[in-house]
Order: structure tokens, then sequence, then C-alpha cells
């Protein structure tokens, strides 16, 4: 992992602001994507649930209805599939799509209707119709659960990936760019300092010189007084050199 | 003096017969099959019966399916046989009972034409004691008109839609309908045929052919409360060779729920017994098991005379019935179903 990196950048007062609100930009994003990823969690954990309940129940359907598939070949003798199956024309039982949002990521909803009458209320009317009635309801409820049961399974699958995705943001967010930035931050810190001692230290360096130079002119104008020759300059007005105002 | 002019010809195929129905399976046996607790178990235990080996080469896992496949293949077999060697009149005989099969079975090719399948699907999917040579003619036909006119009409069944089934009918109505239609018809040519018959025949068949008439009646009124079957049309649908006919059919056309069947019911004495103990709770049996188990009993009691083609019928319903026994078994096996395993029709 690049651990030392820090974005290229000049460090200045200017950029030291830029990069304050960066951070705070990044900090921000970062506990909204935690939210999101906190309330598609206990989505996921929900479902999970319901997808459990569903398949448990699934499986107990199931087996009633395949019983009561053999109770009505005992009735009637197994012929009647068969027939059933060549007479099938349109589906009766369809499913709509409808869209979910949670946080943000649309889900979709599997809703199932019914299309048409029943066409095959008069199988079995000779033998059986009562075992035939026990079936459809069966079956019926049957498909019912595995719309329900698909409707859930996609939702899981969709949520699953989601989830990973806004798991990785956050954790790239917390564990590169933050700390990125503050690393560039620390650095824009440190050459300012270093920037001003270095002002500092030159201001210093050009006093001392300063100092040493106007002591040297005054012992210099202490001997020539104590010699008796008085040299007073007055001030010339053609001299455009200012003296520094501060040393 | 009976007996010995009915052996020249049925003597052989009644003894052979009666040889098939000691091959039916006990109670004993029954019991060893519903404490079986796979179906490998189920198939060691009917190999110590007469269907011996049947199962042998099919491949394991086995499957209620395959089961179910086998059973009916020997009972073909064995039918084809005696049908192979009946002269007339007990060829004629054996004849009807194939109608009901084939009436299936045309059924079956109808809807599934009309439906543009191809005809090799539906072919397998037939019953083998239905099969008609006309079979794979059906296919030429592409609507109800021409199936009418080109090809029911060499059929067997022709009579059976001529009386009762025009062209319209074909395309307009349902086909359980035509089915019921057709099967009325069927079971009214074949009591006139056993009535020409007389004699033994005569007696047993009348009686069951009767007994099923009824239970068509009975059932066909019940299982059409709440579908838009009208009254008219059930009348139709009665077969006329009952006991019910003409009074009890007329009140039942006049029934609008289960209460008032029962009470129309209540006039014959056996159904009476019928009605009695059946319910739609769960412990007891329900109406169509009484009726199963009346039909099984009439059947039994075919045997008890000598000299008569009834047995041949009795024989083909009670081998159906156990094949109907033994998969049902099979099913709650495979599927560890057990609370219902005891509700299989005993014969013997």
């Amino acid at each position: 992992m690049s651990g030392k990196e820090r974005l290229a950048i000049f460090p200045s007062r200017g950029a030291q602001m830029l990069m304050k609100a960066r951070l705070k930009g990044a900090q921000k994003g970062h506990s909204l994507l935690k939210k999101k990823a906190d309330a598609l969690q206990m989505r996921f954990r929900q479902i999970l649930g319901k997808i459990i309940e569903t398949k448990t129940l699934m499986g107990e359907v199931m087996k009633e209805a395949a019983f009561s598939l053999a109770e009505a070949k005992f009735t009637t003798g197994s012929g009647f599939n068969d027939n059933i199956l060549q007479n099938v024309e349109k589906a009766k039982f369809k499913i709509r799509t409808k869209k979910d949002n949670v946080a943000g990521v649309t889900l979709p909803v599997f809703e199932s209707y019914q299309d048409g009458g029943d066409t095959y209320e008069f199988t079995g009317l000779a033998r059986g119709g009562q075992q035939f009635a026990k079936l459809k309801k069966n079956y019926h409820k049957a498909v019912v659960l595995l719309v329900e049961l698909a409707s859930l399974q996609t939702s899981f699958v969709t949520l699953d990936e989601v989830i990973k995705i806004t798991n990785r943001r956050v954790n790239a967010i917390e564990h590169v760019i933050i700390p990125r930035i503050e690393r560039t931050l620390a650095y824009i810190v440190s050459e300012l300092d270093e920037l001003e001692r270095e002002e500092f230290y030159r201001l210093k360096k050009i006093q001392d010189k300063k100092r040493i130079a106007r002591k040297k002119t005054e012992d210099a104008k202490a001997a020539l007084q104590k010699s008796g020759v008085v040299l007073e300059q007055p001030a010339n007005m053609l001299d455009e050199q200012d003296k520094d105002l501060l040393f | 003096m009976l007996g010995s002019f009915f052996n020249i010809d049925g003597g052989y195929l009644e003894g052979l017969c009666r040889g098939f129905k000691c091959g039916i399976l006990k109670q004993a046996d029954y019991l060893n099959l519903v404490q079986c607790e796979t179906l490998e178990d189920l198939k060691l235990h009917l190999q110590g019966t007469d269907y011996g080996n049947f199962l042998a080469n099919e491949p394991s896992p086995l499957a209620v399916s395959v089961i179910d496949d086998k059973l009916r293949e020997k009972l073909v077999i064995e039918f084809q046989h005696m049908r192979n060697h009946a002269v007339e009149p007990l060829s004629t005989f054996l004849d009807f009972i194939t109608y009901s099969y084939m009436i299936d079975n045309i059924i079956l090719l109808i809807t599934g034409t009309l439906h543009q399948r191809p005809i090799s699907e539906l072919i397998p999917k037939c019953h083998p004691l239905g099969s008609f040579e006309q079979m794979e003619a059906i296919h030429v036909a592409a609507t109800p008109a021409e199936l009418y006119n080109a090809v029911l009409v060499d059929t067997p069944l022709a009579p059976f839609f001529v009386d009762c089934i025009s062209e319209q009918d074909l395309d307009e109505m349902n086909i359980e309908i035509i089915r019921n239609t057709l099967y009325k018809a069927y079971l009214e040519a074949f009591f006139a045929f056993c009535k020409d018959l007389g004699g033994t025949t005569a007696e047993s068949m009348c009686e069951i052919l009767a007994f099923e008439a009824d239970r068509r009646a009975i059932i066909i009124t019940i299982n059409s409360f709440g579908t838009e079957l009208t009254k008219d049309d059930r009348v139709k649908l009665y077969p006329k060779v009952g006991k019910l006919y003409p009074d009890g059919l007329a009140a039942l056309a006049r029934a609008d729920d289960y209460e008032q069947v029962k009470a129309v019911a209540e006039y014959y004495a056996e159904y009476r017994a019928l009605f009695e103990g059946a319910g739609n709770n769960p412990g007891e049996k329900t109406l169509e098991d009484k009726f199963f188990e009346h039909e099984v009993r009439l059947n039994v009691n075919a045997f008890l005379q000598q000299f008569h083609f009834g047995v041949f019928y009795s024989y083909l319903k009670l081998k159906e019935q156990e094949c109907r026994n033994v998969v049902w078994i099979a099913e709650c096996v495979a599927q560890k179903h057990r609370t219902k395993i005891d509700n299989y029709i005993p014969i013997f």
C-alpha cells in the first residue's frame, strides 16, 4: 500500500484552505455513506429472515401439493395430466414488476395476479372433482409462494451487490482518501512553518549584519571625533536611498 | 347344460381369468407393502407376489411413474392375450370394455390436435387398451368438422358420436362435456348389449353397469355445483340405465346442493348406506371412496357365479383398482407422507 503518499500540491495558505475544505467534504461523505450502508444492511437482514421463513413454508406447501396430486391420481388414474398439458393455451397466472426504493437502491418486486377464469372447471366432472379442486388450490398456493420467494431472492442479490460497493467506498474513504488529505495538510503546514522559520532566520541575519555595520561606522566616527575631525554630513536631498525603517 | 355350451368357446378363457384373479394382491400383501420404507422395499415385496420380477430391468433409482407404467403393461398384456383368443360374442364384449379407454384416447388426441401438438407426442400418452387403427389419422384433420366427417365416422365409437354430438358441438362444447356425453352413450350401448346376451351375464353386468350409471349421475351433480354447468346440460350427461332412472334422475336434475342430493339417495337403500358414512372431514371416508368400495364389492361378487362374461369385466376393474392402490402406497412411501397410507381400497 502506498502509505507515504500525499497529493502533489504547492504548499501555500490557499492550498491549506483548499485541503481543509476537502477534508471536511470527505468526512461528511464518509458519514453519509456509512448511514446508507447501515440502512441497507438492516434491510438485508430483514429480507434474509423472510427468505428463510418463506423457504421452510415452501417446503411444506410443495409437499402438500405433491401429495394432493397423488390423491387425485388415486381417484382418477394418471391420464388427466396429459389432457391438461395438451389443453394449455394462454397463461392465466401472470406477474407484474414493481419497484421498491431502499436508501436510494431500487429493488424489483414481483406481484402475481390472475388473468381469466378457470378453464379447467369441468375436469374430473365424473370422477374426482373434489380432489381436483383441492389440487388446484394447493398448487396455486405453491406458485404464489414461489413468486414471493423469487421477489425476495432478487432483492437479496441486488442488495448484496450494492452493500459490497458501498462498503468498499466507505473503506476507501476511511483508509485512503482521508489519510492522504491529512498527510497533505500536515506537509503543507510543515512547509509553511519551515518557510516562516527561514524568513525569521533571514531577518535575524540581516539585523545582525546591520548592527555590525552600524557599530563599525559608529566606531569610526568616534575615532574621528577623538582625533578632532568632525565630519558632519547634512542630509542630502539628492540621496534617493531610503534607510531601512525597521532596522 | 348351460355350462357345457359356454365352455366350448369360453371355458379356457374363463379358467385363465380366474387364475389371474387369484393373483390379485391380498390383504396380507397390502399390509406388507404399507410397511415399506423405500421404493426398493416395495419392489422386493412385489417380487413375492404374482407380479414377479416385472421391475427387474429398471434402472435405479425407481420412480413411481415407472412402477405405474409397468403395472399397467402387465395388465394390458394379460387382457390382450384374452382378447386375442376370444370368439363371438365374447370378443364383442371385450371390445366394449375397451371403448371406454378409446373415449379417453380420442379426447386426448382431439385436444392435442386442436392445439397443434405433433401426433408423435400424443400417441405414446394414449392408453394401450384403447388404441384403434385410425389413431394416426386424427392429426390429418385440422378442424373439428374435418375430424368428425373424415376420421371419427370410421372408428368403433362412431355410433356414440352420431347420436348425441354434432359438428358444431365438437367446436363449441367444452372437451370434458364431450367426454361425458360420449361416456353416457357408451354406457347405454353396453347395457343394451349385455341385456341382449341374457342369462347370468346380463344379471351380473347389468347390476354393475347400473351402479356405474347412478354413480356418475350423483358425482356429476355434486361436482357441478358452483360451475357454469346449467341444470339442462347436466341432465344430458346422466346415463339412463341405472336404478335412479327416471324419478331419481329428475330429482337430481333439480338439486342445488349436497343435502338435496343426499335426500334423493335416501330413497334407494344401497345409496343411502353409502351417503351415511361419508364426509369431508379428515378421518372420514369421502363419498368417492365409498363408491369405490361398493364397486369393488360388486366386482368381487361377479366371481361367485360361473359361465358368464362378467368375470372378465370384473377382473379388469379389480386389477385397475389394485394398480391404483399400489401406486398410492408407492407415492406415500416415496413422499414420506404416511398419515393416509391406509386409504387404499381393500379388495379381498
